[in-house]
């Protein structure tokens, strides 16, 4: 183990600070450290499969919760793996030393669930899509911004939490006939107190993960 | 730093002996070290949502609040995605933690170690699954629930958690990766959802396994005046057992999961765990519908079949005792009213009942139906109400004086002998009288008849006219010593139909 190189590392990536290169390195290395990859990866797999299921009408018998089951649990799949992509590795110590970490990471939330919805409303084709475009709009924004708030709370790792038991509450809810805004994906695509409940949830998890970031894994205390 | 050099070594144990000393620590360290707690109160939660709160829109009857929770299994898809992702999360920690290589090189073997940590994952669930199930019971049987609690099905519960333990920590073990957890918990989550489309709709064959499944196994007469079979609950068992033990066993087939004669263990475990399973579906595909259940001729002991015995608790209606199960005491002062003004109607005729006594109702290849006939035999005539197999008070937001409809209809079908779901015109115009004469405005009775079950034909579709209630209204205007009469010289000639609605007065 040397020291050597160390001098100049920092005046390296000082100068380079502001130019191209250098962010397009750091948005490189953040992904990588984000497995955000593999994410777009996972979301590119769940919507195939949600447009499987749309294209040989898979359905669930039932009321109209068991009808929605597929779409919503895909919905709420790709706001899980969107939530489990935002810890790193490295802890209190790229807290400390990256003053854009803030940015890259309400950066990557924000692109992950664009891509989100993009490979969902993709999927399927008008008609098919409960709700069409704006209700995965809607519901993935949602969805993904619970997500966000209990990786900022929990910790990144079990951010997928809050979509998995909304998913449940959303079931339980539409079985019963319940229209509270909060249940969002129950509410018509162009319902504004949907939209909107759906946007707070979207903006405070996006707020968390910008301003606390994602509790990674401890080492020396807490689970696994 | 002498100290502890002359401090006397204790006696090694024996190897034997060691060797599930070191396993019980490790296990021990896992306990201390493992996820699931996180998520219990998640869990709660859920269960609480999902699984309690709608419960408590039936009457207080064990199998009707427990329908939803147990019968279709919510309490499982309320933890089960849950805790295959948490143990996903535990199965890939070493992986994840870039232990793996440092992991295979321990003392223990890879597969003892991972053991450990699933058995401590699985303790956690499965003993969060009983104390918050555990709860929910207590919470019902604070509230005085009548019947008997579903054990059996407590038991599959606990067994399933288990199986999404070791589904999900095989899913983490063999592809660590930090999105093991939520593709394992929506994986298990949709493997709920397209278990209960098959469970909502299959009545029969292997789709009886699945812990959604309801149709033909958890049907009110259970727990009232049936025993609960343990038939399909046994099957059950062996089948979700065995996708436990098989998962658990994958993980001991690697390369790097331990020695030869370890890695055959763990192929044994697996084939044991595969048996299991196909045995359980084997019996499954034997299963045949009875009258208290689900019955599998392999694992079926008689004796379960035998109904609970009690002692009936009556009120008079009139001249006519009502006598039912004391598990419906609290019905026995409503059903006693909603049948007097229909006994009243028919007292003196020919077959009127002497005696009116509950029996056990009988199951259904579906999730059961209300509205099953009530019939009148014997000599004096006795009619025999099943009770548990009707739409009770309070059930789905029936009304006491709907109840009270509801039996009158079912009592006066049996009468006229309409309750085979058919009969004449002639006989629907004397049914629809005497529901008059019992209180049931004619206005009313289309909707009554309808609610009443599925073998109650109306007198006529679109409300109470047409000739059917023409007829009725015709014999409900005579005087009732003349309408009395002639019942009295008609009736046996009505109840085998060979009455036309031209012959009624």
């Amino acid at each position: 183990m040397t020291a050597a190189g160390l001098d100049s590392s920092p005046r390296k990536v000082s100068a380079a600070g502001g130019s191209a290169p250098a962010a397009m390195r750091l948005t490189r290395l953040y992904a990588a450290s984000r497995r955000i990859p593999v994410a777009l990866g996972l979301l590119a797999a769940v919507g195939a499969l949600l447009a499987v299921a749309l294209d040989q009408h898979w359905a669930i018998a039932g009321g109209p919760a068991a009808q929605r089951v597929i779409p919503l649990s895909a919905e709420a799949c790709a706001a899980a793996v969107i939530a489990v992509s935002c810890h790193g590795p490295f802890g209190e110590a790229e807290r400390a030393t990256g003053r854009w970490l803030p940015w890259l990471q309400l950066a990557a939330a924000v692109a992950l669930t664009a891509a989100a919805f993009g490979v969902l409303a993709a999927a399927g084709p008008a008609g098919l899509l409960p709700g069409g475009a704006w209700a995965v709009l809607r519901n993935v924004a949602g969805m993904s911004g619970l997500g966000l708030l209990c990786a900022s709370g929990l910790g990144g790792p079990f951010g997928w939490v809050g979509p998995a038991a909304y998913l449940v509450i959303s079931e339980a809810g539409l079985a019963a006939g319940w229209s509270t805004p909060w249940l969002w994906a129950g509410r018509p695509p162009h319902d504004l107190g949907g939209a909107v409940c759906a946007g707070v949830a979207c903006a405070a998890g996006l707020a968390a993960i910008t301003l606390t970031g994602a509790r990674g894994p401890s080492r020396s205390a807490g689970p696994g | 730093m002498t100290a502890a050099v002359t401090a006397p070594a204790r006696p090694g144990l024996p190897h034997a002996a060691a060797a599930p000393l070191t396993f019980a620590r490790l296990v021990r360290i896992e306990l201390r070290r493992n996820a699931v707690p996180w998520v219990v109160p998640v869990m709660a939660a859920l269960l609480w949502f999902d699984s309690y709160r709608p419960s408590t829109a039936v009457p207080a009857f064990w199998m009707l609040r427990t329908f939803w929770n147990m019968g279709q299994g919510h309490t499982i898809i309320d933890t089960g995605p849950l805790v295959a992702g948490v143990a996903a999360w535990m199965g890939s920690r070493d992986a994840r933690r870039g232990m793996a290589d440092l992991a295979a090189a321990a003392a223990r073997p890879r597969w003892t170690a991972q053991l450990a940590t699933w058995a401590a994952t699985a303790a956690w669930a499965v003993g969060a699954y009983l104390a918050l199930t555990g709860a929910l019971f207590a919470v019902y049987a604070a509230q005085g629930l009548r019947g008997t609690p579903p054990w059996w099905w407590l038991a599959t519960g606990a067994v399933a958690v288990a199986a999404f333990s070791a589904a999900g920590f095989a899913v983490g073990a063999l592809f660590p990766s930090r999105f093991a957890a939520p593709l394992a918990a929506f994986g298990a989550f949709l493997a709920m959802g397209t278990s209960s489309q098959a469970g909502f709709s299959a009545t029969s064959g292997w789709a009886l396994l699945l812990p959604t499944n309801a149709n033909g196994n958890y049907q009110v007469p259970t727990g009232i005046d049936y025993h609960y079979l343990p038939d399909l609950p046994i099957a059950r068992l062996m089948f979700l057992g065995g996708i436990a033990v098989a998962a658990v066993g994958l993980l001991g087939l690697r390369e790097r999961a331990g020695g030869q004669r370890l890695r055959a263990a763990a192929a044994a475990v697996t084939l044991a765990g595969v048996a299991a399973t196909a045995t359980a579906v084997g019996l499954a595909t034997t299963a045949r519908q009875a009258a208290d259940g689900i019955v599998i001729p392999a694992l079926h002991d008689a004796a379960s079949d035998r109904p609970l015995s009690y002692t009936p608790s009556c009120q008079r209606a009139g001249d006519v005792p009502v006598c039912l199960n004391p598990v419906f005491g609290s019905l026995l002062a409503g059903v006693t009213a909603g049948l007097r003004p229909a006994l009243a109607a028919v007292a003196g005729l020919p077959g009127a009942p002497a005696r009116v006594t509950e029996v056990a109702g009988t199951y259904t290849a579906n999730e059961g139906s209300s509205g099953q006939a009530m019939t009148i035999s014997g000599r004096p005539p006795v009619l025999r109400l099943p009770l548990d197999a009707e739409t009770l008070p309070g059930s789905f937001g029936q009304t006491p004086a709907e109840f009270a409809g509801q039996l009158q209809v079912l009592f006066l079908e049996a009468f006229t002998g309409t309750s085979s779901g058919s009969g004449s015109p002639a006989q629907h115009a004397v049914l629809a009288a005497l529901l008059q004469q019992a209180g049931q405005p004619f206005g009313a009775q289309p909707a009554l008849l309808a609610m009443a079950g599925p073998g109650a034909p109306g007198p006529g579709p679109g409300g109470a006219a047409g000739p059917v209630y023409a007829a009725a209204r015709r014999l409900a205007a005579l005087p009732a010593a003349t309408r009395h009469a002639w019942l009295a010289g008609h009736l046996a000639a009505l109840r085998s139909g060979a009455i036309t609605l031209g012959q009624l007065p």
